[in-house]
């Protein structure tokens, strides 16, 4: 009853002013409705009055709703850690974020839940010395250390939490905290509410985690390839009936890994899922393609590969090239963006590295740039989710769905080595140069000297995959054997524009598909490369169900096998025919695949499946018991 | 068990020897019970093994040194 008490109180306190349209709460002047919204009400109910941070979310509802969905979920559903205990380990990591609003804020929410004045000081002020027990102290420096330095949590911090006799159950849920203090901090900064009530006055010295946490970080093995799974353990879940599943699969088209880790707890999972979607999903106000910009250039900010990998797959998923998904990751002020949506981008990322300089001036720059408030607000929206999937991600040591850009990985080891972890390293990140690690390399540089010996290697190292991309979109040897000279020759004639942003093989195969695809425009009768095309294989299903024999390749001489694949190949419609090509027979990586004929991975993992099940079926007659020679 | 359906919805992935620990257990536990799918996952496992080593179009070497050798007398003829 006291703490109901107590919510009357703060809610009546902190309705200055009421939800009157039109009254300013922040740079939102756009808001419109009360606090009568059902999400309003609903957070109203769980934490005792309405802040002014979501009534300035208030002409766009479904942000509040996203937001509502999270902070219960984060902090309302009480599995492991009491609710009491989260919303002190928030307050902590908000207060050592300097973020005055939110602390503010949080401290009217502790004082409904009954806590006294005189703690929530001193949590604000120096929380190893307010009554914490040494595994809650544990907890709240995997949050700060979380929130501050992200990218240097590592598997000891976990094994540490262990120590302390934490679960997974645990360790998600802190993690969430941690989360959830990034998303809050950045819609803090980027609406700059008025106080809900006397502004709390943070101490002058930031807090950080301990010396013994910071002495914890990952070695280049472990932030590598070789760790195969996150922290917490997964359970299966049906890609039909899970709901963050459907979700996810109607946003982004695929599911992400994030999500594939927390399918031990369903609520969790959709709450997340609700939120990223609600914010990110429609576009009625920003664009995708400018979500999506906001998403990747702020998580390569934040050094979070997973983040950069999958936004780079969703951006080429949508039309970009490979190279300008890149672009934005390294540096969006180069890459092929109007000048209105740098700007926007410099915003967030303004919110997120610098969030106490975010002032009006910002927010009227991008005005007279033509964005309207709502966009302005969905802008600090996404990086908020941003913010939240960054942390969560490092938190629970998500595996990245996809390899994320070379020249990208190469930035953050080269951060990794200069040691900026007790540095501003979010402000860095832009300043440092780097090159790819391609094997050409040197040729290409000598190619572009003008020294033709090098080319002509590097031709010569190359031929077999550039016939084979021909062969394939063209479907015929002898055009193929003739596009090859104007591939090669393109090849040449652009070598100096090469800036060595993905491999040469790469690009030179991207030469030869764009050969390719050029001729069969000059064709009548083009056959598609796109996923739309006329074919009508969409829902191909396999029809042959015999079981194959033991060792096929033995019942048929090498060359009938040969000959075998190739006439099933060249059945295929092209654009999985080029699929099967260079993914089985060149065998490169699906992500080289993806970038080289500017697909994102889902699209082409989607289209090789298609392509296999196709040729499995051409191959089946003569590989399935009574299946022989003749047949050749 | 898992359905067939939820079988097909990783089997691309399964394939490629992509799937978490998790959901590689499921797959594992429906193709031993299922003889359909157990066919489908065996049989295009063999094809990709079969397609990945027949060394399908292959550009003869002479072939290939011809074409690079007219391509390279061309861009010297340019330069010069």
């Amino acid at each position: 009853m006291v703490a109901v008490k107590h919510a009357v109180e703060v809610h009546s306190h902190a309705s200055q002013p009421p939800g009157n349209t039109g009254v300013e709460v922040g740079f939102a002047r756009e808001f419109q409705s009360g606090d009568d919204l059902a999400p309003l009400l609903a957070y109203r109910e769980n934490f005792g009055f309405v802040p002014n941070l979501l009534r300035a979310q208030s002409s766009l509802p479904r942000l509040i709703e996203a937001h509502v969905a999270l902070e219960t979920i984060a902090l309302v559903r009480e599995k492991a850690l009491p609710r009491k205990l989260k919303e002190e380990i928030l307050l902590v990591l908000i207060a050592a974020q300097r973020d005055s609003y939110s602390a503010t804020f949080r401290s009217m929410v502790l004082r409904s839940l009954g806590v006294p004045e005189s703690r929530i000081r001193q949590l604000i002020v120096d929380f190893r010395s307010a009554g914490f027990s040494p595994s809650e102290i544990a907890l709240v420096d995997f949050g700060l250390k979380l929130c501050q330095f992200g990218p240097w949590v590592c598997q000891e911090d976990i094994e540490e939490l262990r120590a302390h006799g934490f679960d997974d159950d645990s360790i998600l849920e802190a993690s969430l905290v941690a989360g959830l203090t990034s998303y809050i901090c950045a819609t803090s900064s980027g609406l700059k509410p008025q106080p809900d009530g006397e502004i709390m006055v943070l101490p002058a010295v930031p807090i950080g985690p301990s010396e013994a946490a910071l002495r914890r970080i990952p070695s280049h093995s472990t932030h590598g390839s070789s760790k195969k799974e996150s922290y917490v353990h997964a359970v299966y879940q049906s890609p039909e009936t899970f709901k963050a599943f459907l979700l996810l699969k109607d946003s982004h088209g695929f599911i992400p890994n994030f999500f594939r880790a927390q399918t031990a707890w369903p609520d969790v999972a959709e709450a997340e899922a609700v939120t990223i979607t609600t914010v990110l999903g429609p576009e009625d106000v920003l664009s995708r393609v400018q979500k999506e910009c906001i998403l990747l250039a702020v998580s390569a900010a934040n050094l979070n590969s997973y983040c950069v990998a999958a936004h780079c797959n969703l951006l080429r998923g949508m039309g970009l090239s490979p190279e300008e998904g890149d672009q934005v990751a390294v540096d969006h002020h180069q890459a092929n963006l109007t000048d209105a949506d740098k700007a926007l981008v410099d915003f967030t990322l303004k919110i997120n590295s610098r969030p106490n300089e975010v002032g009006s001036e910002d927010t009227d720059h991008l005005r007279k740039l033509g964005f309207t408030q709502k966009q302005i607000l969905e802008a600090v929206a996404v990086t908020a989710v941003n913010n939240f999937a960054n942390t969560h991600q490092m938190g629970l040591g998500i595996m990245p769905d996809f390899e994320p850009p070379v020249l990208f990985e190469q930035k953050k080891v080269h951060l990794f080595e200069v040691e900026t972890r007790h540095t501003e390293w979010r402000s860095t990140v832009s300043e440092v140069r780097v090159t790819i690690d391609d094997p050409d390399a040197g040729l290409v540089a000598d190619s572009q000297g003008g020294r033709l010996e090098a080319f002509e290697e590097l031709v010569r190292r190359h031929s077999q995959s550039v016939y084979r991309t021909l062969m394939a979109i063209l479907g015929n040897p002898e055009e193929a054997k003739d596009a090859m000279q104007d591939a090669l020759l393109s090849a040449f004639k652009h070598i100096g524009g090469f800036q060595g942003r993905s491999k040469f093989s790469t690009w030179l195969v991207s030469i030869a598909r764009n050969t390719a695809l050029q001729r069969l425009r000059e064709r009548k009768n083009v056959e598609s490369l796109d996923e739309g095309g006329c074919d009508g294989d969409e829902d191909f299903r396999p029809r042959q169900i015999r079981a194959w024999q033991d060792n096929p390749e033995q019942t048929h001489s090498k060359e009938e096998i040969r000959q075998l694949v190739e006439r099933g190949i060249m059945g295929l419609p092209a654009k999985y025919r080029v699929v099967i090509m260079l993914r089985d027979i060149e065998q490169r990586s699906t992500d080289d695949v993806a970038e080289q004929l500017g697909l994102s991975v889902p699209a082409l993992k989607a289209r090789l499946l298609r392509g296999r099940l196709m040729l499995r079926e051409s191959l089946a007659p003569h590989f399935a018991p009574g299946g022989g020679r003749a047949a050749v | 068990m898992i359905t067939c359906e939820e079988f097909f919805a990783e089997f691309g992935d399964y394939l490629e020897n992509r799937v978490p620990p998790e959901v590689r257990r499921e797959l594992e536990l429906h193709v031993s019970q299922c003889r359909a799918c157990h066919v489908l996952y065996d049989s295009t496992r063999k094809t990709v093994k079969i397609v990945t080593d027949s060394s399908a179009f292959d550009l003869p070497q002479d072939v290939a040194d011809s074409i690079t050798d007219s391509v390279m007398a061309k861009i010297r003829k340019q330069s010069i």
